[in-house]
């Protein structure tokens, strides 16, 4: 692998003219500088110019944007809408719970604590609220469920989960898995 | 004090050093591996440890949440062992506060926020032991941390504190420097583009003096600025090494 360029924040990488600006840079006086520690990576992504962007070793913290899809842990269910307690805080209100039938939804059989749900951003939420989620769509909702037995449940419906001990079905709003992450 | 002489005829300071002259710097990067980044920096006697959390969600007062760009949290403390007599309320006191609210200015300069609304970054520095210019020290040891942490930044912050002695400016005080009836003064630039983040000094100095001292902060800052770029192109290689092979 060719050795790549090293550079510091504060770096002049090159002017506007020659490249599109990426991530880990930013832009002073028609000038791209550098505003991380790292690798200056340069691609072609079928625009006019390349993009340049500085990469590190390992990854820092990302936030989560709207339109992002993030994996989450309920911790508390209450009628109306709870702040669900993790690193970032993100509700999932009554209404974004089904794309169908949005007012006949029962939390108790859609999510239960501890249960790991897949979720869309939908909202940053104002200065008082948190990171609004909607599982509104086929392939969001619970993917990893324990049922009371405390065994992991098998889904058999969009609806429905299994424990493999007890057979006994409970309810809760299923993600549909991407064909690509099931094992053969 | 009878006998101690600042600045002596020949040029040469208490301890040795020439008016420009900065003191030895050591520095490691990335020695806690629990804190997403964090320094170790001594600079002659004085000795700081920076450590860096986030960014990540504010904790505490949620009023503080800020809708278009991350909260910067910075903590200063001194160890009790830090100073000659042993410190009775190593932060908390008056001279702590103002100290974190000066990082925290300075360090608002420099990071890049607006790529982190609603979240907060924390600094916290310890002095472990303080020699004078505990503030440029605290400032360069978090640039090194926030650095490590990968915290994007507009440029490294650099930071001296200088003094004015017999028409002389003297280049990062110790202590006895510092105490000696010294009008000092602390500078944190970044210096690729020249801008000061923070120009602090309370104590009386003529205004035809100013324009030098400050001239000479920036050229010293300058100087700690090559120091900190070569910490951290070495650190940066070491860390690449093993994952090349």
């Amino acid at each position: 692998m060719s050795p790549m360029k090293l550079c510091v924040p504060g770096d002049k990488l090159c002017s506007t003219v020659d490249c599109i600006p990426g991530t880990g840079v930013y832009l002073r006086h028609g000038c791209i500088y550098s505003s991380l520690t790292g690798y200056v990576l340069k691609k072609n992504e079928g625009e006019e110019l390349p993009v340049i962007s500085v990469v590190r070793e390992t990854e820092t913290q990302l936030l989560p944007d709207v339109g992002a899809i993030v994996t989450c842990k309920v911790t508390s269910i209450n009628p109306g809408s709870t702040p669900l307690k993790d690193r970032f805080r993100g509700t999932i209100r009554k209404e974004d719970v089904r794309a169908t039938e949005k007012d006949k939804v029962e939390t108790y059989k859609s999510f239960r604590p501890g249960d790991i749900v897949l979720a869309k951003v939908i909202s940053l939420g104002d200065v008082q609220s948190n990171y609004l989620l909607t599982t509104a769509e086929n392939e969001l909702g619970v993917v990893v469920a324990h049922s009371e037995a405390g065994a992991q449940m098998v889904p058999i419906s969009w609806c429905e989960m299994q424990c493999p001990q007890t057979h006994g079905k409970e309810f809760r709003k299923v993600a549909r898995v991407q064909p690509e992450f099931l094992q053969a | 004090m009878a006998g101690l002489e600042l600045l002596s005829d020949q040029g040469y300071r208490l301890d040795g050093r020439k008016a420009t002259e900065l003191r030895k710097f050591q520095a490691r990067m990335g020695v806690f591996a629990q804190a997403d980044g964090s320094a170790y920096l001594e600079q002659g006697n004085t000795k700081a440890l920076a450590v860096v959390y986030g960014p990540h969600e504010v904790r505490g007062a949620r009023s503080r949440i800020r809708h278009d760009r991350a909260v910067i949290n910075c903590q200063y403390s001194m160890a009790t062992f830090s100073t000659a007599e042993r410190k009775r309320r190593p932060h908390g006191d008056r001279k702590s506060t103002e100290m974190s609210l000066h990082l925290k200015q300075t360090f608002e300069a420099a990071v890049m926020t607006q790529l982190y609304p609603r979240s907060q970054i924390d600094i916290y520095v310890k002095i472990l032991q303080s020699d004078g210019g505990n503030y440029s020290v605290c400032v360069n040891a978090a640039t090194l941390a926030v650095i490590d942490a990968g915290i994007p930044m507009r440029d490294y912050v650099c930071a001296c504190t200088v003094g004015f002695v017999d028409e002389t400016p003297l280049a990062d005080l110790c202590y006895a420097e510092e105490g000696g009836g010294v009008s000092s003064l602390a500078l944190a630039l970044l210096p690729r583009g020249g801008q000061i983040a923070l120009l602090q000094m309370d104590a009386r100095l003529h205004q035809d003096h100013l324009e030098a001292l400050i001239e000479a902060a920036m050229t010293a800052c300058k100087g700690v600025s090559k120091v900190l770029d070569q910490v951290v192109r070495q650190h940066l290689q070491e860390a690449s090494v093993p994952s090349a092979e």
